[in-house]
């Protein structure tokens, strides 16, 4: 899976990358906590459609983000592929439900442009740069942004 | 370094502790229940805080307390009385402490203007002037000698913890002898055939080995008449060298009795062969020294004096250096009886013959509160896990009958068990909150100028930790608000015939599973005519409204309500009682008010022992699965469809035998469905609200009654509106627990537009 040689230098940071459509997304493999396949959620009242819900995560309930939705792209069907990523924010932890985790992949700094302006702001707050590998292009999650509603600077 | 912080951190651990203690003791001294222990129990609270700070540098706090022991002691000698006023003064005192090991925990400065105030105050009183205001007189406190009296006490005390608690000698009749200094002024006897015997005993290290202590040997020789006991430590070697086991003391103990040179010997029967015995006898002494018991103290301090003169080993376990030696030994708090440490040894063996009784074992074990926590989350999965296979077993069609089912069974009562115990251990008095109450009560009574005083009733209760943690709150302002708005001055409670101190009860009881917090004081009462005026001019309720003395009184909670005229420092700083009713609410509790005109208050506050398990019933609503809380539930019924009125353009009432409630449809007001269903097609659950409104709540079905563990939403997410938290269900699935009070109060119109958060597309 390693498709370089990782932590030989401190800047080279491990990513996990994901799909959602047709897209190519990442998040930093050591907010990853684990990934596991769709089980069905609880809706909550009162959320933003985005909000799939919670399930039952080892005994604590686990909020699940339909990342799809919260990055305003289509909302694909749920296949045997859709997993959904345990990813800790802050303290809290966070379910992102996604279509398809693909590879883990190993970056320098360097690699990492910001997103030009494309005059989708609001998703600018979730993307902290864009990865350019082998011809694709990945968007790397800023997990932070996700949920503004929660107090997350303090946490 | 770690070590030793973390040694410190157990330090300020104990210090809480002490300062309970401390508390505690004087409180009890002040309601007159204070016997000779209680006060060497504050004593000793305020010498070990000392002590410990000592070995950790915090010379401030150090000095502090030592102005604080300096007074206790001479209040423990007697040569003060422990009148009112006095223990009026400790108790403020002791607040200081708190504060000083406040600021010494983390690391700051205290207030020096109120520990120097407070240091002038003790010293004042040191020196015997301190009640000059008062009505008593001045107690018989010797004036010039208490600070010289005091050291060598100190000196002779300080040895007490070092070794072995050792307090309980004082009562102790037989006269004691050796480094103690405690001799007892020797009962004498006249008797003209006395004899003085010197006996010269040096114990060898066998002596000690077999359990033999040379204390209570010459506590026995004691008892053969009087006698005048020399300690001879030339022998100790310097600590580096020092075998802590070795036997380096030789006394010399002077026996005046009328017994025969037999009798001393048979003293020493036990240990012949273990130690060096002399016994020579002489001509009666014309007078026992009267200066002996002095003398002591100061071989003692030449003890010390040698030990620390021990040049390289010893600054390692003296980190004080401070001329009070024995504080260096008291020092390591947690262990008082930790076997014979290198630099106590010398004086080990000999301090331990004071006491004999070897320090209580702790009772307790200290655990991590985060491991506890741990085996409740475990116990509750095992709890889930259970069900989840119960329901499996069942699935597969077993009867109840068959091994398998009555093994689940089985099963089921030793979760159930376990989960108990585990509950239990958790639990905690609620003491630990308690006994913040009396300074609260202090510092709000200064302020406002009234006399208050504070019973406390059932410190002992026990209940979950999660809701020890959320009392504090709705205690204290239920206190500040008892003396600030129950609570009369002083004139006026003379005026109305009542003592000018007021009475301040604070009790803590179980009542059918939940607990329950009373607050109650014996001031004016709530004035109704002026709080039903108030609730008018502020719109809260119609002009013409009738209401109960009880709705009245309950008015206070009210959003929007102060009755203070002048918006005080304590009672109105924002935080209205709705606030506290809200958050007790929101813990599943329940607070009232009542009231009797003249004779006082009482708020009522009931909380659930847990915040971990619950009571619900498990209800479907529009395809999902909620769980209602028991405890808000009156009675399920399926209504008749012509006991169902609509009112207005949407909502419905239900006849409920005579009276009409509001229906509300669980999965409208959840935003699970947009038309409500047809009441008479589900299933209705009575409920009561926390202000007592009765209404309907609509559910498609109900699966039946269960306990469920709590599980909170916020750890994850976030509050939800309308849910109380989530839960975990046999299948495996989250259901989500609803806030009863938030959705009979939720708009009755169709849900709310579901929030957006800002996103909508450009």
């Amino acid at each position: 899976m390693h498709e370089s040689a990782p932590k030989t230098s401190n800047d080279r940071r491990e990513l996990i990358s994901f799909c959602i459509g047709d897209q190519e997304f990442a998040v930093n493999i050591m907010s990853v906590r684990e990934i596991r396949g769709w089980s069905p959620a609880t809706p909550l009242p009162q959320t933003p459609p985005y909000m799939r819900g919670v399930i039952n995560l080892r005994g604590a309930v686990l909020p699940i983000m339909d990342l799809a939705a919260r990055l305003e792209l289509p909302v694909s069907e749920l296949s045997v592929r859709s997993v959904i990523i345990v990813v800790n924010v802050g303290e809290r932890l966070l379910g992102l439900l996604v279509d398809a985790v693909s590879d883990i992949i190993s970056i320098t700094q360097d690699m990492v442009q910001p997103p030009p302006d494309i005059g989708y702001d609001r998703g600018s707050s979730f993307i902290r740069g864009l990865i350019s590998m082998e011809g694709r292009m990945i968007s790397e999650i800023a997990l932070e942004g996700l949920l503004p509603e929660l107090d997350l600077i303090a946490a | 370094m770690d070590e030793l912080e973390e040694i410190k951190v157990t330090f300020f651990q104990e210090c809480d502790e002490l300062l309970g203690d401390l508390e505690t003791g004087l409180l009890a001294m002040e309601n007159g229940e204070g016997d000779s222990e209680t006060v060497n129990s504050v004593f000793r609270a305020v010498h070990s805080i000392k002590g410990g700070a000592g070995a950790f540098g915090l010379d401030a706090l150090v000095r502090y307390a030592h102005v604080f022991e300096t007074l206790m002691d001479a209040v423990r000698g007697g040569r003060m009385a422990a009148e009112p006023a006095l223990i009026r003064v400790l108790l403020r005192a002791a607040d200081v402490l708190a504060d000083q090991v406040t600021a010494a925990r983390k690391g700051g400065e205290p207030n020096q203007e109120a520990t120097v105030a407070m240091v002038a105050e003790l010293e004042r009183w040191i020196a015997g002037k301190g009640s000059s205001g008062e009505a008593g007189a001045a107690p018989e406190a010797s004036p010039a000698a208490p600070s010289t009296v005091i050291d060598e006490d100190d000196v002779g005390f300080g040895f007490k913890p070092a070794a072995i608690a050792l307090i309980e000698i004082e009562p102790e009749p037989a006269a004691e002898t050796g480094p103690e200094g405690e001799q007892a002024p020797a009962p004498i006897e006249d008797l003209p055939p006395a004899t003085v015997w010197t006996v010269t005993f040096k114990p060898a290290a066998s002596l000690y080995a077999k359990a033999n202590e040379a204390g209570r040997l010459l506590r026995e020789l004691a008892h053969l008449g009087s006698v005048e006991t020399e300690l001879h430590d030339e022998a100790v070697p310097h600590l580096d060298v020092i075998d802590p086991e070795g036997g380096y003391l030789t006394w010399s103990v002077r026996v005046t009795t009328t017994e025969g040179e037999r009798a001393v010997r048979e003293v020493f029967d036990f240990v012949d062969g273990d130690c060096e015995l002399s016994v020579t006898g002489e001509e009666p002494a014309p007078a026992i020294a009267p200066e002996a018991p002095t003398e002591e103290p100061f071989d003692l301090a030449a003890l010390i004096a040698t030990a620390k003169a021990a040049p390289s080993a010893l600054p390692s376990h003296d980190p004080q250096g401070e001329p009070e030696a024995p504080k260096s030994i008291a020092a390591p708090p947690a262990e008082p009886a930790s076997a014979r440490p290198a630099p106590s040894a010398p004086t080990a063996p000999a301090a331990r013959q004071g006491g004999g009784e070897p320090a209580a074992a702790q009772a307790t074990i200290r655990v991590d509160p985060e491991r506890i926590d741990r085996l409740i989350d475990l116990v509750g999965e095992l709890v889930i896990n259970q069900a989840m296979l119960a329901q499996r077993v069942s699935a597969h069609g077993f009867a109840p009958s068959s091994d398998v089912a009555m093994g689940l069974d089985e099963l089921e009562q030793l979760t159930r068990g376990i989960q108990d115990s585990v509950m239990a251990i958790r639990a905690q008095p609620v003491k630990s909150v308690f006994q913040r109450m009396p300074r609260l009560l202090r510092e709000v009574a200064n302020q406002t100028r009234k006399q208050a005083r504070l019973v406390m009733e059932g410190e002992g209760t026990e209940v979950d930790k999660t809701v020890i943690e959320r009392l504090a709150e709705p205690i204290t302002h239920m206190l500040r608000n008892a003396i600030d708005h129950g609570l009369e001055s002083p004139d006026e409670r003379i005026a109305a015939g009542k003592p000018a101190e007021g009475t301040v009860r604070l009790a803590a009881l179980h009542r059918s599973g939940r607990i329950v917090i009373e607050v109650e004081d014996d001031g004016k009462g709530i004035n109704r005519p002026r709080v039903r005026q108030i609730a008018i001019d502020k719109g809260l309720i119609p002009a013409d409204s009738q209401l109960s003395d009880e709705e009245i009184d309950n008015l206070i909670f009210l959003p929007g309500f102060s009755t203070a005229g002048v918006i005080s420092d304590i009672s109105g700083r924002g935080v209205g009682m709705d606030v506290v009713r809200r958050s007790v609410q929101a813990l599943g509790g329940r607070i009232s008010i009542s009231s009797t005109p003249g004779a006082g208050s009482t708020f009522t506050l009931s909380l659930p022992l847990t915040l971990a398990v619950l009571d619900g019933m498990v209800v479907d609503v529009a395809g999902e699965t909620l769980v209602v809380p028991l405890t808000n539930i009156v009675e399920s019924l399926r209504p008749k469809p012509e006991d169902v009125h609509p009112l207005g353009p949407e909502g419905a009432v239900l006849a409920v035998r005579d009276s009409f409630v509001r229906l509300v449809d669980i999965g409208c007001v959840l935003g699970f469905r947009k038309q409500p269903i047809a009441p008479d097609k589900g299933v209705i659950l009575l409920v009561e609200g926390e202000d007592g409104v009765r209404s309907a709540l609509v559910a498609d079905g109900i699966h039946g009654q269960r306990q469920v563990v709590i599980k909170s939403l916020e750890a994850n997410y976030r509050q939800v509106e309308g849910i109380a938290a989530a839960t975990i269900l046999g299948d495996g699935r989250v259901a989500l627990i609803v806030d009863v009070d938030a959705l009979v109060t939720a708009p009755r119109a169709t849900p709310r537009a579901v929030e957006t958060i800002p996103l909508a597309a450009e």
